[in-house]
């Protein structure tokens, strides 16, 4: 199982602080791919850190059913 | 005044000391919005004795900021945030020089004013501002201490530290856009937390003890008390010249002019030309010229339809930074002819007292 991780204005749009799916083969740009399309993120930018490292989001890299992904939008409030 | 006994329960500290203290009270910190944020910040380094602080915003205090700007007072509403968050810090420690910056932070007084100080704070509350400060803090060698907020959870790191990774290494697409506090809406605590965590980092950096927010983002989410530190990497493709950021940020903008008290004197019985006082009303000296008027910076963009767009203008405040704001304002409503009075109403009052016309 793969955690994601969403926070700020992401978790707002996934309703969900995390979730865990289980895929096999997957790169990471398809997952991300895979995300935008479900929870609509298009309009939102984010960072991407696998296991608390951000990391290029077009990686082809193999996901790892240990791995957490994690969702990371610039916050503005202050 | 012994520092000793003031600072004596941290120089007892063994990480702080004498020699420590001594650091703290060389060292100077500009921090970059007095709101949700710079309230917690500010009279922490204030306490602390960190020798000169500078204070940069342009906005007043709003009743719907005391819920959260908790270092302002329910009388100050309708009074800049920068005098009052003075007022508030050097009754804390006079020991401390604080400077008011009573300007929009912008392209054009970035870097001079960051070439002043040796840290910078981001406590401002949207996202353009933060790609300005990172970059100019990048020409002046200055680390960043960012945070920021959405909702319950908030954001913090410290970019540019020793030539570390950046705001842009972190988030590269400038054209992002994210809900403000007025926007998202906000608890006072989550501000005070994260500028809480931001004056811990410019006072480790001071220190040089403990480790610093570099190449590393910590998220804070006050709702189930989760912190989390993610890494990042300095990506080089972000590297800024001064001549790049004078592109990016100079662009001509309209030009304020400013006349000296002397070169309006003749013009004072004039009746083609209107002075008008932006101070509020509660301001002193006063001064009442026959062709003057008052109107509140504040209250201007509401009131413009009392002047007259043709006419020549000469604006006046305290200082001559508002009045400058005041020209802004008009020229972008098509006043033809403004100018600011340099040196306000003080200079104004000293020559008339000279020239003993009032």
């Amino acid at each position: 199982m793969i955690e994601i991780k969403y926070f700020g204005a992401v978790a707002e749009k996934t309703k969900c602080a995390f979730e865990k799916i289980s895929s096999s083969e997957i790169s990471l740009q398809e997952l991300l791919q895979n995300l935008e399309e479900k929870y609509q993120l298009e309009a939102l930018s984010f960072s991407v850190a696998i296991n608390q490292k951000i990391v290029k989001k077009a990686s082809d890299y193999i996901l790892q059913t240990t791995d957490v992904v994690a969702l990371l939008p610039p916050f503005a409030g202050g | 005044m012994n520092i000793f006994e003031r600072y004596n329960r941290q120089i007892i500290l063994p990480e702080i000391g004498e020699a420590g203290q001594q650091k703290l009270s060389k060292s100077k910190v500009l921090v970059i919005g007095a709101g949700g944020l710079g309230a917690a910040v500010l009279p922490y380094l204030a306490a602390a004795g960190v020798g000169e602080i500078g204070i940069a915003d342009d906005d007043v205090i709003e009743i719907s900021n005391l819920h959260r700007q908790v270092i302002y007072k329910n009388s100050a509403v309708g009074k800049y945030k920068v005098e009052e968050a003075k007022l508030m810090i050097s009754a804390l420690n006079p020991s401390i020089q604080i400077n008011v910056i009573s300007e929009k932070l912008s392209g054009k007084n970035a870097i001079s004013l960051f070439e002043k100080y040796d840290i910078i704070v981001d406590a401002t509350d949207n996202i353009e501002i933060k790609y300005l400060i990172n970059d100019a803090c990048i020409i002046t060698s200055k680390p960043m201490v960012y945070g920021s907020i959405f909702r319950f959870q908030g954001q913090v790191s410290v970019f540019n530290y020793q030539n570390g990774p950046t705001y842009r290494c972190l988030f590269p697409d400038e054209n992002t856009q994210s809900l403000s506090c007025e926007d998202a809406g906000v608890i006072g605590i989550s501000v005070g937390i994260i500028g809480m965590l931001q004056a811990n980092e410019v006072i480790k950096m001071i220190l040089e003890k403990g480790e610093v927010l570099s190449g590393k983002i910590l998220v804070y989410n006050i709702l189930n008390n989760e912190q989390q530190k993610f890494d990042f990497d300095k990506n080089s493709g972000f590297l800024v010249s001064l001549n790049a950021f004078n592109t990016k940020y100079n662009i001509a903008e309209n030009q304020v002019e400013e006349v000296s008290v002397e070169e309006i004197l003749n013009e004072i019985n004039n009746e083609e030309v209107l002075f008008l006082d932006v101070r509020n009303h509660d301001e002193l000296p006063k001064i009442n010229f026959k062709n003057g008027i008052q109107i509140p910076l504040m209250n201007l963009e509401n009131e413009t339809q009392k002047l007259n767009q043709d006419q020549t203008i000469y604006i006046f405040c305290q200082s001559g930074i508002r009045s400058k704001m005041a020209v802004e304002l008009l020229l972008k409503k098509n006043f033809k002819n403004v100018k600011s009075i340099y040196g306000g109403a003080l200079a104004v009052k000293k020559l008339l007292q000279e020239k003993i016309i009032i």
